[in-house]
This record gives structure tokens, C-alpha cells and sequence, in this order.
């Protein structure tokens, strides 16, 4: 045992050593060790500080020598652009709290949730020891062995401290893989009310636009944004998964009535001349409205203006009569952790994770970058509750259903679905059955990635 | 006669003008259009893309970003500045060795050697990056040292791009050589004293050439740094503000951005253009 | 057709490979002679390699020589060997959990792939070196036995900047091809016979060999193979190449002559404006590009503005629309290059051909037709085979401006309507990890290039007939 600690130690210590010498230049890492203060006036941490974690790795080490019981060495923290400095902050008081873990030298880089994934599937070893992801990610991260389980107390503190969409977000099979941050990752409607009178018919709303000459946004070959039609008719699509991240069913009636007033919609949407495909207000021009989420409200505001309102989704009225309210996926930000080969590191990772997504961290990441909390703690703050977009949010995930787990290729499936509405292949001219077609194709498929 | 000769020259010219008028507007209003979008406010349209070319109101904000500590744009310029230099000096430096090797020397296996490496120029390059990024990150030159890495990989197997400069040293008579080496030289001096000083032109061709691939360098260059932002270069943390939602109201910044690599490069480009010509004439017509 | 094409080139192989052949006879023959008729230096030199020239006092040849089998010894024995014995399985221990939630990593395929192909390569390479040990010695020994002085160790090194001076030019790029371009190469050739996707990723699952399923699956036309696909992104390929080569070519010349024309002023500023396209990277101009033709983008607004239009033109969303904007697109990016190169060559057509035929009353057309174009299609025939080549593989236009979009539910593994195979290949690669399949794609794409390249070489003019034109 003692022998093994002295192995690891060594070689962190010369990892780490590598590291400062060829590195020197990132203003982005901490410098936690220098100036690592007592730990009483780190209040913020307090209640976070992961006293049940230090069991884990080296209990028989003296209590003298409890500074290097975790080792050292670098965490690497990918995170979106907007919260890099955010994360610093929050890693340095974390550093200054737990003076035994200041060891390690974190560095926070800006990989987008995107990407992150791939990076480290691509390279598991190079990649981060800490990562932010969209949950639509989990399955390809689980499979591919990308990210570690949360097990144990640390389990039990994420289904303990989140709403139950965010904790079953985390879960694939039976297993937590990830720490929940946010839970805003849904849509609803930005408007300006300078253009659009009434924010709850679809049809008045694409009307308004097009009276006004404004453009309408709506990503609808996006496989994130188009079930908001298909569920809102009553339509499903879910996965079952095992352990170890296989898809092993697919429960999914696109090819059906309630399928076909919904693409019917989605067609006839499309052959709006105000209708344009997309989901980010900066990257839109002349704007009426705009189906997007609370990352753009602060864009959503400065170019609305005084006319900046937010509602839910509206609802359309159907081919079939019927009027039918569209609903759309309640989404979940996550942190993951990278399997580890040091307990040390990996004790030290989980406890910083639980920090940064503990209610405390994750109401003041709502403050300075908008991100709407999953903790239900958080949840209940009375900045949160009284958030235009995120009410708006709110009312809207009452119609959603929470995230579940996709695998990558329904993604791909669903911007080709989406694409041949756009391009045309499928139109307002298009006949019942050949939209009938379509959707058995893309039923079919959807079944095919379960094995 | 010769009085409607005149005239229908003068008609055929006015329309060439014009003609060249219009392609020459073409040509330049894309990057017009950028030059203007660069100076537009951010309080307009919060940076994003707007429907209209002219900004209401100019302003300095994407470039004072771009220099400011909040960006790192300085950084990534100066990375793919040094890996466009070394890339330059050192890959220049492969090829005219290649080619004088198999311009002037007629040694065992030469003609299966071009034939080989004619053979491995049909691979696409895309096709290695993963294994070229696990070799690299062997040597620990990826994400931190991604940058020797991009001036390894660049320099590396640049010495497959001889045809050009082996075409005009093929031009450079041999008698000069053989003259040279009755009197006594080596052959590593008349490659020094003789040869490359004579070959000034191809030489800037090459140079500027290869000093211009690193700045599009996008594939290969996120390959290998991602996750990493201090070894970005341009066009990796460039192509970041147009193609992912994190970067929503980059877009004046990308312009901004955009003029301050294009303009230098333009103007080097520029000045160096009788060089280039020559090199994609001679290269063109030796294939 | 690429049967046949194969075919044909193995038929024109025939005779080297014969060479080949009877070449290790003879060499086998050489190094059995060698140890025969040579004295003990030389048989000693066979076990210990740069013995004999040590012993004739040749010390630089011999301590190289002995250098490379000691550190060949060496890097076999420490390094290499560990990887190549697994070359049969690439391993078989996966990475394991411990209880306290560590891991452990173990076997990993990629890199037992990768040194088991290098030390194959180097196992390669020392036999060359062993083999140019024997004939040192040989050679050697029959200059002594001539009654020659042999070279001293001066002479030695003062040959690599003469007689060889290849050797030392050669030396760095040759490594860096070996290992930067052609092992690589090797090992995802390779790597199409392995099932190496996203769920056998290492260091945390294994790969193993899969013999040719993956081709079996490029080839497959049912729902789960891509066959179709394949055919479709190849067309698009070959029909782009098409385009993209001669319209450039036709156009840029048009501007050449244009600008050219007698009495046309200010030749060098309408050059220097278009040759802005070359200078800017491209990454800059192409994504401001993507931009403005966008769905909402400049041209679209401005065209809505005037009232020429009342909804938006998909211009990036329509496939038809999109590969014609490309197209049209890749001119703005293309023809400044071909005016460079054509505006030289064509003043080198000589004048009086011109004066003859306008004497014989010949259009402008007429002359550019029967004069003009033979000449520059035979002078730049083989600039245009690279074109071609090149634009099979023109990876940044396409990328850059639709990302090789849109997609549709007619293709399957996420290729679009605007992909080449090399868009399509990169997508596999960096979006799904899909490495199996994009490497039998990457052997496609070479397998297309090499026999286009050698079709239409062989009918190239200027190749057929050099004396052609002068």
C-alpha cells in the first residue's frame, strides 16, 4: 500500500513537474497553492466541502501529513467561453477552502459543451479531468468509457440536491455518470411585442411577422427543437438503455395520424416567407420572434429592446382541427468527471465537482451568466423564481418531457428530416402519403440504432 | 476603313472596361463588406449579423476586443505567425534539397522514390490525422506543445512538394555545374555558391507559399490543440465565433479579426506577386 | 472501370516485379558468395556488423554500422518487440475498474498497431543496412586484394557533402516522409481491416481484425449499408472536379485575354484586385462568404429590400442551389489563379500566327478557337490533371461554405448533398470516430485519384508527343 501511494505521488509529482516546466504561461490556471489562505474565511465553500470524500483515498496516512494525502498535481476544466472566469473564481475559493487539495493545479479552458464530448472521445487520455456537456452526449461518453461513474455519497448528493429530470438526466441504466448544472436547457418563445400581438397561436405569430416583414426563427432541423411539434400531438420517441450505454429499445408512433398533422405543420410553417431556420439571435437578422433558450436573453433583450417579452410556446391549430400545444425537450446541462488512474486525483475531482455544482455555485452562476439552476435549493431563490425568461422557461417545461438518452446518429437523422423540409423535398404540395413515407423511413431508422 | 477599324476597337475596349469594371467589384465587395461590418458599432445588432451593409455607427469595439485582455487574439496571431515563419524557413529548406538531389544527382532507387512519393500524394490527408495526432502526442507536442507540433507536421513531409523548384533547377544548364567541378568544387558548393544564389526567384516563391498555408491551417490545427486555447492558431479560434452558438455576437469580432490577418498578408502577398507568378507559370506548365 | 484500370496496371507491373525477383536472387547469390570467398573479418561481419571495415582501420563505416544493429538490438528488444507480438490480436486486456474507482489502462490497440507496423518497417530497414554491411565488405576486400589503398575515413566524410551529397540532402526529407506521411498511411490502411469506431475506442476498449467487412459494408446497397450513399457522394465528386477544373480554366483565361487586350490600360491594377482572393486566407473570405448568402444574410436582405424577391432564395439549403453557388463560388476563388498562369503563357503565342490568320480573315473567335486553345490545352495539360486531382480532394471551398450540407434522409452517415468524399471522410473521422469506415473511404479516394491520374495521363498530348509544338 505504502509502496503504491509513494508510486503515485512520485509520479504525479513528476507530472506535475513536466507540466510547470514546459507550460509557465497560462493565465487561465490557478495558483492555488500560493496563495491558499486559512481555511474560516472561505465561507461561500462551507457547506459543499466534501468531508464525507476524504475517507476515500488514504486513510491510514498521519494527520500531519494530511496536505499530501491527495497529492498534486493539474485538473484540466473544460467549460463553455461564457463561465471560464466564472469557474476560475469559483476554483480558487473552493483551493482556499480545502487547503489539502490545493495540490493540484486546476486550469479552466474554454471548450464549447459541443465539442467536448468529441475532444474527449477522440482522446480520452488528453482530454479534460472535468467537463461540461449537454446531456445528449451521456450515452456516446458512456459507451465510448470517456466518463466515470458517481457512485456512493456522491450519487446519493446528486439525486439528493437536483429536480429529478436533472438526476435522471445523469443516469444511463442504472448508474450517475455526471453532476447536474443547470437545468435550463429548454426553448420557449422570445418575442417583440412591438411586432407579435398575441404570443400563444402560432399562426398569429408567423401573421404578425409577416405583416411586419420580420423574420420568424425556429430550428426545425434540429433534432432538439423539431419534437416540439411531434410531442406536442402526442407523439413519442424515448430510448432504452443498459449499463453500459446501449440503445436496446426504441419506443417511437411518428409514422402515424398524430406524426402527420405534426410534419404537416412543420411543412406548412416552412412555407412561410417569414419563417427562417435557426435558433440564435445574434446570429439572426430582423427579428420577430424566436423559438430559443435563457443563453440568449441578454442578446434576446438588446435587440428587442423595449418590446422584449418571453412566453411559451404557442400552440397551432392542426390539420386535423385540433389545436394542439407545442411542447419540446426539458434539457440538462452536466459536469462529468474523466476516469481517473490516481484515487487521489479522482477523490479531489469529485469533490471539487459536488462544489461546483452545490446550490451556493450554482445560484451565483445564474447571477453572472444567466444559467438557470438544476438544484432545487437554488431553484426556489427569489431572482430565480422572478426571471422573465425563466418563468417563461418554467411554464414551457410543464408541457415538455425531460431529455432522456438519444443515440448520436438520431440526431443526424433528425437534420436530414428537417433539411428535406427545408429544402423542399417534402412541401405544402407534398401528398399524405408521401409525408406518410418519410416518417416511416424515419421511424424505421430511429429503430434500427437499438440493437 | 480604317476609321470603323478605330471606332470598333474603341467599342471593344469600352466593354472590356466595363467588364472588368464589374468583375473587379465582384472581386472586392466581399471583403468591402467586411472592412465596413468591421467598424460597426456593438451596441448595433450586439455584434451579430445584421441585414443591412452600412453601420450607423462606427466604431473602434471589435478591434479594441481583439487587443484587449479579455481576447486572446494576440496570442493566437503570434502562434500562427511563428508557425507560419518556422513552417516557411524550414519546409523551404527540405525542398530545395530534394530538389537539387533530384534535379542534379541520378543515385540508386531515384525514380522509384518519386514514383513512391507521387503514389503517397494521392492519399488524402485527412486520412492520417488521427494517427498523426497519437505519433505527435508520443512526443508530447499536441495541445501544449501543439505548436512545435503544426511546424513538425508542416516541415516533415513538405519535402513531397519539390516539383516546382526541381522544374527550375532542371532550367539552370548543367554545364555551369560541370564546369564548376572540374575546377575542384564539392558538389555541396556548387549547391551553395552557385546554385541557390542563382535561384533567388523560386526560392521567395517557395517561402511564400508555404508561409501562407499555416494562417487556413484549420483541420489539421484543431486537431491537435483542442482544448488547449494558448496553442490556438487564427483560423482554429477564428472559425469558433461563426460556427458555434457559445459565440453568438462574434461576428463583427470575426471581421475585425478577419482584416487584421488578411491586410498583412495581402500586403506581403503583394509585394512578393512577380515571384508567385513566375513559380505557378514554370510550375504549371512542367505539371 | 476501376477493374480494368487495375488490371492494366498490374500488367505494366509485370516487368518490375520480375526485375525485382531475379534481383533477390542475385543478391542472395552476392551474400552467399560474400561469405564463401571472404576472409574472417567478413564472416565475422555477418553476426557483428561493421567488424571488417573496423579492422581495416574504416572506422567511420564500421562504428555506424555496428551503432545501427546495437541500437536496432536494443529498440527490438526493449521496445518494439512488446508490440509486435500482440500484432495477431492487438491485444486483449481491456482496461479494468478498481474498487476504489480508478482505473487501470492495459492493452491498447492503437499504439500495438502503430510501433508493430514500425518495427516491421525497421526489421525492413535493417536487412537493407545488413545487406549494404555484406558488400562494404565485399567491396572492400576486392579493392585490397587489387592492390588499392582503401578510402580513408576523411575521404569518407568528405564524400557525404560529393560523390554523395544525395545521401545527405536526402536523409531528413526521406525520414520525414517515412514517418510523417507513408507510416502513417500504412497503418490506416491497416486500419480498414480493423473494426476501430467509436464504441472500440483505446485506451478504453480494444480493437481487434475484422478481415474485409467494412469494405463488404461500403459495397452494401440494403438499408444498413452505405453503397448508395457512396455512389451519390461520388458523383457529386467527380461532377464538381469537372466544373470546378474547366470553368475556372475557360473563365480565367477569358480574363486574361481580356486584360491583355491591346489597348487596355492599367493591366497591373486589374490584375492585382483579382489576385486579392489568392492572398486572403481562405478561411476568412469563404466563412464572410458562407455568411452573406445565408437564408438571411446580405444578398438575400438587400434582394428583399428592393423588392426583387419577396421570400428569401435557399441558396445554401437547396441542394441544386447550393451546388451551383459553390460552383459559382469556387470562380471567385479560382480564376485569378488560372489568369496568373495563362496571362504568361499566352504571351508567349507567337505573333505572327496571329498576324497570318487575321490576314486570312479570321474572327477573334475563330483565332482563339483554332489557335489559342490547342496551344494552351497542350502546354498546361498536366497543370490541368492537378487541378483536377486537386479539386477531387478541395476540402476548404466545400467545407467552409456548406459544411456539406443539406442533409437528407436519403444518405446515411451523415454525408450531404454538397459532400465530396474527402468532406465526408473528415466528417467521419472528427464527428462519429467513425476511423473503420473512413479509411476504406480514404483508399476510395485514393484508388479514384490514382486511376484518373493514369487514364488521363497516358492521353495527355504534350505526354504522347513531346516535340508537339515546336
Amino acid at each position: 500500500m505504502k509502496k503504491k501511494v509513494l508510486a503515485t505521488l512520485l509520479a504525479t509529482a513528476m507530472v506535475a513537474g513536466c507540466l510547470a516546466g514546459c507550460g509557465g504561461n497560462d493565465a487561465a490556471s490557478t495558483p492555488a497553492a500560493d496563495d491558499a489562505a486559512p481555511a474560516e474565511d472561505a465561507a461561500p465553500a462551507e457547506d459543499a466541502a466534501p468531508a464525507e470524500d476524504a475517507e476515500a483515498p488514504a486513510e491510514d496516512a498521519a494527520p500531519a501529513e494530511e496536505a499530501v494525502e491527495y497529492g498534486s498535481g493539474t485538473i484540466k476544466i473544460w467549460v463553455a467561453e461564457n463561465v471560464v472566469e466564472f469557474t476560475q473564481k469559483q476554483v480558487a475559493a473552493f483551493m482556499e477552502a480545502n487547503p489539502d487539495m490545493a495540490g493540484y493545479e486546476v486550469s479552466v479552458e474554454p471548450v464549447g459543451e459541443g465539442d467536448a464530448a468529441g475532444n474527449m472521445i477522440t482522446d480520452v487520455e488528453g482530454g479534460a479531468d472535468m467537463f461540461g456537456f449537454a446531456q445528449d452526449q451521456i450515452t456516446r461518453l458512456v459507451s465510448a468509457g470517456a466518463v466515470s461513474p458517481v457512485v456512493g455519497d456522491n450519487a446519493a448528493f446528486v439525486t439528493s440536491e437536483n429536480d429529478a429530470g436533472a438526476a435522471l438526466a445523469a443516469t444511463v441504466g442504472d448508474t450517475i455518470y455526471a453532476y447536474p448544472m443547470t437545468s435550463d436547457n429548454g426553448y420557449f418563445l422570445y418575442y417583440d411585442s412591438n411586432v407579435v400581438t398575441d404570443p400563444t397561436s402560432l399562426e398569429k405569430i408567423v401573421e404578425d411577422c409577416e405583416a411586419a416583414g420580420k423574420n420568424f426563427y425556429m430550428e426545425i432541423n434540429s433534432g432538439w427543437y423539431q419534437p416540439a411539434f411531434f410531442f406536442a400531438t402526442g407523439c413519442t420517441l424515448t430510448y432504452d438503455t443498459d449499463d453500459a450505454g446501449n440503445f436496446t429499445k426504441c419506443n417511437i408512433d411518428y409514422a402515424s395520424d398524430k406524426g402527420l398533422v405534426a410534419l404537416k405543420e412543420i411543412v406548412e410553417l416552412k412555407s412561410s416567407p417569414s419563417f427562417q431556420n435557426g435558433s440564435s439571435v445574434d446570429n439572426g437578422t430582423n427579428i420577430g420572434a424566436i423559438v430559443d433558450g435563457t443563453w440568449d436573453s441578454s442578446s434576446a433583450q438588446a435587440a428587442f429592446g423595449d418590446g422584449y417579452a418571453c412566453a411559451k410556446l404557442p400552440s397551432f391549430e392542426g390539420s386535423d382541427g385540433q389545436t394542439y400545444q407545442l411542447s419540446g425537450f426539458g434539457g440538462f446541462k452536466l459536469l462529468g468527471i474523466k476516469p481517473q488512474e490516481d484515487p487521489g486525483k479522482l477523490a479531489v475531482c469529485h469533490a471539487l465537482a459536488q462544489y461546483l455544482t452545490s446550490a451556493d455555485v450554482q445560484l451565483s452562476r445564474y447571477t453572472e451568466a444567466g444559467w438557470g439552476p438544476s438544484n432545487v435549493t437554488a431553484q426556489q431563490d427569489a431572482a430565480v423564481q422572478a426571471d422573465v425568461a425563466l418563468s417563461a422557461l418554467a411554464e414551457q417545461l410543464a408541457n415538455t418531457i425531460p431529455q432522456g438518452n438519444y443515440p448520436g446518429d438520431y440526431w443526424t437523422l433528425a437534420t436530414s428530416l428537417g433539411d428535406d423540409v427545408i429544402t423542399g423535398t417534402l412541401s405544402t404540395s407534398s401528398t399524405d402519403e408521401e409525408l406518410m413515407t418519410a416518417l416511416q423511413n424515419f421511424q424505421d431508422t430511429c429503430i434500427s440504432y437499438a440493437q | 476603313m480604317k476609321g470603323s477599324m478605330k471606332t470598333k476597337r474603341a467599342i471593344s475596349n469600352t466593354i472590356t472596361y466595363i467588364a472588368l469594371v464589374i468583375i473587379s467589384i465582384i472581386w472586392l465587395f466581399p471583403f468591402v463588406c467586411m472592412f465596413l461590418q468591421s467598424f460597426r458599432s456593438m451596441n448595433e445588432g450586439g455584434g451579430g449579423m445584421v441585414d443591412y451593409l452600412l453601420p450607423k455607427q462606427f466604431s473602434l469595439d471589435s478591434y479594441a476586443f481583439l487587443f484587449s485582455e479579455e481576447s486572446k487574439f494576440v496570442r493566437w496571431y503570434g502562434n500562427t505567425l511563428i508557425i507560419a515563419f518556422f513552417v516557411a524557413v524550414l519546409s523551404t529548406m527540405m525542398v530545395l534539397c530534394v530538389s537539387y538531389a533530384l534535379s542534379r544527382m541520378r543515385f540508386k532507387g531515384r525514380t522509384v522514390l518519386m514514383r513512391f512519393w507521387l503514389i503517397l500524394g494521392m492519399f488524402p490527408g485527412f486520412l492520417t490525422m488521427i494517427c498523426l495526432y497519437f505519433l505527435l502526442k508520443q512526443f508530447g507536442l499536441t495541445q501544449e506543445g501543439a505548436i512545435p507540433g503544426l511546424i513538425l507536421i508542416g516541415v516533415a513531409s513538405s519535402g513531397m512538394q519539390y516539383y516546382v523548384t526541381k522544374g527550375y533547377f532542371d532550367t539552370i544548364p548543367k554545364a555551369l555545374d560541370e564546369a564548376a567541378r572540374i575546377d575542384g568544387a564539392s558538389r555541396a558548393r556548387v549547391f551553395f555558391t552557385m546554385i541557390l544564389p542563382m535561384s533567388k526567384p523560386i526560392i521567395i516563391y517557395a517561402l511564400l507559399t508555404a508561409f501562407m498555408n499555416p494562417w487556413c491551417d484549420y483541420v489539421f490545427a484543431s486537431y491537435v490543440a483542442f482544448g488547449y486555447s494558448d496553442s490556438y492558431n487564427v483560423a482554429v479560434a477564428m472559425q469558433r465565433w461563426v460556427w458555434t452558438n457559445d459565440y453568438q455576437g462574434y461576428f463583427t469580432r470575426f471581421c475585425a479579426g478577419g482584416m487584421l490577418i488578411a491586410v498583412p498578408i495581402t500586403i506581403l502577398f503583394m509585394c512578393l506577386q512577380k515571384y508567385y507568378v513566375e513559380g505557378v507559370t514554370g510550375g504549371a506548365v512542367k505539371g | 472501370m476501376g477493374k480494368e484500370a487495375n488490371a492494366g496496371s498490374m500488367a505494366k507491373k509485370q516487368n518490375p516485379v520480375g526485375k525485382f525477383f531475379s534481383g533477390v536472387g542475385n543478391d542472395l547469390k552476392e551474400i552467399g558468395l560474400t561469405f564463401v570467398e571472404g576472409d574472417w573479418k567478413t564472416k565475422v561481419s555477418y553476426l557483428i556488423m561493421g567488424f571488417g571495415p573496423i579492422m581495416r582501420k574504416q572506422f567511420v563505416r564500421g562504428f555506424a554500422l555496428l551503432a545501427t544493429e546495437v541500437l536496432f538490438i536494443l529498440y527490438l528488444v526493449g521496445f518494439g518487440w512488446n508490440y509486435l507480438k500482440d500484432m495477431g490480436t492487438l491485444g486483449t486486456v481491456a482496461r479494468v475498474m478498481n474498487d476504489d474507482g480508478t482505473y487501470n489502462y492495459n492493452d491498447n490497440s492503437f499504439l500495438i498497431l502503430l510501433y508493430g507496423i514500425l518495427s516491421i518497417v525497421l526489421v525492413f530497414v535493417f536487412l537493407l543496412i545488413w545487406r549494404v554491411n555484406v558488400r562494404v565488405n565485399r567491396n572492400e576486400e576486392k579493392q585490397l586484394a587489387a592492390g588499392k589503398k582503401l578510402a580513408t575515413n576523411k575521404q569518407d566524410l568528405h564524400s557525404l557533402l560529393d560523390s554523395n551529397f544525395d545521401k545527405t540532402l536526402m536523409a531528413l526529407p526521406f525520414t520525414g516522409v517515412a514517418v510523417f506521411t507513408a507510416l502513417p498511411i500504412i497503418f490506416m490502411i491497416c486500419i480498414a481491416f480493423t473494426n476501430y469506431d467509436s464504441t472500440h475506442q483505446p485506451p478504453t476498449n480494444l480493437f481487434s481484425w475484422v478481415g474485409l467487412e467494412n469494405f463488404k459494408n461500403m459495397f452494401s446497397f440494403g438499408t444498413s449499408g452505405i453503397g448508395s450513399t457512396f455512389l451519390t457522394v461520388l458523383g457529386w465528386t467527380l461532377i464538381w472536379a469537372f466544373f470546378a477544373t474547366f470553368l475556372t480554366y475557360f473563365c480565367g483565361m477569358g480574363v486574361a485575354i481580356m486584360i491583355n487586350k491591346k489597348g487596355i490600360k492599367f493591366k497591373k491594377l486589374w490584375r492585382t484586385i483579382l489576385v486579392v482572393t489568392i492572398a486572403v486566407p481562405q478561411f476568412v473570405s469563404l466563412l464572410y462568404v458562407y455568411k452573406m448568402f445565408a437564408n438571411d444574410g446580405l444578398i438575400n436582405s438587400y434582394l428583399m429590400k428592393w423588392g426583387w424577391i419577396s421570400s428569401y432564395i435557399p441558396f445554401w439549403s437547396n441542394p441544386t442551389l447550393a451546388k451551383v453557388l459553390i460552383i459559382i463560388i469556387n470562380l471567385w476563388i479560382g480564376i485569378p489563379y488560372t489568369m496568373l498562369i495563362t496571362t504568361g503563357l499566352l504571351m508567349n503565342i507567337p505573333e505572327d500566327l496571329y498576324e497570318s490568320a487575321r490576314i486570312d480573315g479570321a474572327t477573334g473567335f475563330q483565332m482563339f478557337r483554332s489557335i489559342t486553345l490547342p496551344y494552351m490545352l497542350f502546354v498546361t495539360g498536366p497543370f490541368l490533371l492537378t487541378q483536377f486531382t486537386g479539386n477531387l480532394n478541395n476540402f476548404n471551398v466545400i467545407y467552409l461554405l456548406t459544411q456539406g450540407g443539406p442533409q437528407s434522409m436519403a444518405l446515411s452517415n451523415k454525408a450531404g448533398y454538397t459532400d465530396l468524399l474527402v468532406t465526408w471522410l473528415y466528417k467521419m473521422t472528427v464527428n462519429d470516430t467513425n476511423y473503420r469506415m473512413a479509411a476504406v473511404l480514404g483508399i476510395m479516394v485514393f484508388l479514384v485519384t490514382a486511376v484518373i491520374s493514369l487514364v488521363v495521363y497516358g492521353m495527355l498530348p504534350s505526354v504522347r508527343d513531346e516535340e508537339g509544338f515546336q
